[in-house]
C-alpha cells in the first residue's frame, strides 16, 4: 500500500493530517508529505478517506 | 414565472434573492425563500442584485445553488466555475476588488502558490503548538470582561478573540490591532451605514484599503530587515515563480486574512452565544460534560451561524449543471445558509442540537480548493474561548442582537450581554 502525493494539486489545507497526523504533516512548503513509510492494513479506511476527504484531490492511495 | 427583460437570457425565478429588503429580512424570511427553491427549482435564475454600489452594465442576474449537494459539487468543480471574476454577490470596481480580495479571487495555478506560503501556519498540528498562546488570549478577555456584569458582547469579547490571534500570527503590533480590526470590517460592512457612515461607502473602502496596504508594506519592510515567525514574513521574504510578491499583492493577501481572520469568527461567536441563551436545555448538556462534548458542539455553533452567507463563482464554460445550461460568464453564487439547513442532509435542520453527529456542513466551504484556510484556528479558538467564557461567567446571557444588513457576512454588530460580575 502507498499514497501518492500530487505536489502540484496540493495547497497544504492539512485535512490529511487531521485525519493521520502519524502519517502525513504540511511541511515548510506548504505541501502535505508522508512521515512514515509503514503503512499497514488497519490504517487503510484513514487513508481512503483522507485521498478522498482532499480538497484539491492530490492524494491517491494505491495497491 | 416573470418577463425576462431585454436583457435576459431565460426570465426570472419569481422567488425573490435580489432585493435590498430581502437581505435586510430575517433568517427565518430567508430560509422559506431558500427551502421553496430547494424542494422545487434546486438552480434558478435571479434578476440581478438591487441597489448595488457599483453598476456593472453586463449583469444579467446570477444562478442560485441552493441544496447541499449541488453546492458541494460546484466548489469542486473550480475548472468550471472560477473564482478570478469575483467572489461577491455585490459588484465593486476593479481596483477595490484587487486590492481586497488576493487568493480567494484567483484559480490555479497562482492561487495555489500564493496559498502555500501561509498554509503552513493554519495546519492542525501548528494549533496546537499556538494553543497555548490562543488561550492566554481567551483569558485575557474573560478576565477584562469578568467584573463588568454587562458588556457589549460583539466589541467586548467575540471581536477580540479573532482579533489577537490573527494579530499575533500576522504580527501586528498591538497599538494597531483594533484600528486594524475596524477597518476591515468596512469591506464587509459596506452596505450598512451604521458601518461604514452616511458618506459615500464606496469611498469609505478606498479609504480602508488605503490604510491596510500603508500597513502591509510598512510591516513587510521591516520584515525583510528583520524577519520574525509570523505571517507577513512569510509573504514579504518568500518568492513565486522567481519573483518577490510585490507590496500590492502583500497587501491584498494582508486585507484578505485580516477580514478573513477577524469577521468570521466573530459572528460565529456572538451567533452561538445567543442560540446558547435561547436553548437552556442544550447549554445545560454542553455543560455536562464540556470537555467531551465540545468539539462537536463547535461544528453545531458555525452550522447555526453560517458566518458567510453567501459565495460568488463565475461560469468559465458553457456547463451543465443540476439539469440547467449555465452560460459561459455568468455569475452563479452558492447560497451556504441554505445548505446548512437542507433537510435531505440534516434531520430537523432548524434545531440547534448540540450532539448533531455526523454534522457534513459547509460553514467551512464545500471541501473545494477555497477551503477555509482558518478553519482550525476557527475551531481552536471557538472551543478555547467557550470554555473559558461559560466555565467563568457560568450564568452569562446574550440579550437582542442588532444585525447586519449584508448578504456576505452573516453579522451581528451590537450584541447586550449580561452575568453576575466576577472579581
Amino acid at each position: 500500500m502507498k499514497i501518492h502525493i500530487d505536489e502540484d494539486k496540493c495547497t497544504g489545507h492539512g485535512v490529511c493530517e487531521a485525519i493521520r497526523e502519524d502519517v502525513f504533516e504540511v511541511g515548510d512548503d506548504g505541501v502535505a508529505h508522508l512521515i512514515t513509510e509503514e503503512l499497514t492494513e488497519d490504517m487503510r479506511e484513514d487513508l481512503q478517506d483522507a485521498c478522498d476527504q482532499c480538497p484539491t484531490q492530490a492524494l491517491r492511495l494505491e495497491g | 414565472m416573470s418577463r425576462p427583460t431585454n436583457e435576459s437570457p431565460r426570465p426570472y425565478d419569481p422567488v425573490d434573492l435580489s432585493s435590498r429588503a430581502f437581505w435586510a429580512g430575517t433568517d427565518t424570511e430567508r430560509e422559506t425563500a431558500f427551502a421553496e427553491l430547494r424542494a422545487k427549482r434546486p438552480v434558478s435564475w435571479h434578476r440581478p442584485l438591487e441597489d448595488l454600489l457599483f453598476t456593472d452594465p453586463n449583469d444579467t442576474g446570477f444562478w442560485a445553488i441552493v441544496r447541499h449537494a449541488d453546492l458541494v459539487e460546484a466548489t469542486k468543480r473550480h475548472e468550471d466555475l472560477i473564482s478570478g471574476e469575483g467572489i461577491l454577490m455585490e459588484s465593486l470596481p476593479p481596483e477595490l476588488l484587487e486590492a481586497g480580495q488576493s487568493i480567494i479571487a484567483m484559480d490555479p495555478p497562482r492561487h495555489s502558490k500564493l496559498r502555500r506560503l501561509i498554509s503552513k501556519a493554519f495546519t492542525p498540528k501548528q494549533m496546537k503548538r499556538i494553543e497555548d498562546r490562543i488561550r492566554a488570549n481567551a483569558r485575557m478577555i474573560v478576565d477584562d470582561l469578568a467584573p463588568k456584569g454587562e458588556a457589549d458582547f460583539v466589541a467586548e469579547c467575540a471581536a477580540l478573540m479573532p482579533m489577537h490571534n490573527i494579530c499575533d500570527m500576522m504580527g501586528i503590533p498591538y497599538a494597531d490591532r483594533q484600528k486594524v480590526a475596524h477597518e476591515a470590517a468596512m469591506p464587509t460592512g459596506v452596505s450598512d451605514p451604521d458601518v461604514v457612515g452616511e458618506g459615500d461607502p464606496v469611498q469609505r473602502l478606498f479609504e480602508a484599503a488605503g490604510y491596510l496596504h500603508d500597513m502591509a508594506k510598512r510591516l513587510a519592510a521591516q520584515r525583510r530587515d528583520e524577519p520574525g515567525d509570523d505571517l507577513i514574513t512569510a509573504l514579504a521574504v518568500s518568492e513565486v515563480d522567481g519573483a518577490r510578491l510585490t507590496d500590492d499583492e502583500i497587501g491584498a493577501f494582508f486585507v484578505l486574512l485580516c477580514i478573513a481572520g477577524n469577521d468570521t469568527t466573530r459572528q460565529s461567536t456572538s451567533h452561538a452565544m445567543k442560540a446558547l441563551t435561547d436553548h437552556p436545555a442544550q447549554r445545560a448538556w454542553l455543560m455536562a460534560d464540556f470537555d467531551g462534548r465540545i468539539t462537536g458542539a463547535v461544528e453545531e455553533f458555525v452550522r447555526w451561524a453560517t458566518p458567510i452567507m453567501t459565495f460568488r463563482r463565475t461560469a468559465a464554460r458553457d456547463i451543465e449543471f443540476g439539469g440547467q445550461t449555465i452560460r459561459s460568464g455568468e455569475k452563479v453564487i452558492l447560497f451556504y445558509s441554505s445548505a446548512n439547513r437542507d433537510e435531505t442532509v440534516f434531520d430537523r435542520p432548524n434545531e440547534f442540537d448540540l450532539s448533531r453527529d455526523p454534522n457534513p456542513h459547509v460553514g467551512f466551504g464545500g471541501n473545494g480548493i477555497h477551503h477555509c484556510l482558518g478553519n482550525q484556528l476557527a475551531r481552536t479558538q471557538l472551543r478555547v474561548l467557550f470554555d473559558e467564557l461559560l466555565h467563568r461567567l457560568p450564568d452569562i446571557q446574550a440579550g437582542e442582537p442588532d444585525l447586519l444588513n449584508a448578504n456576505f457576512i452573516h453579522g451581528i454588530k451590537r450584541m447586550p450581554c449580561t452575568f453576575t460580575p466576577q472579581r
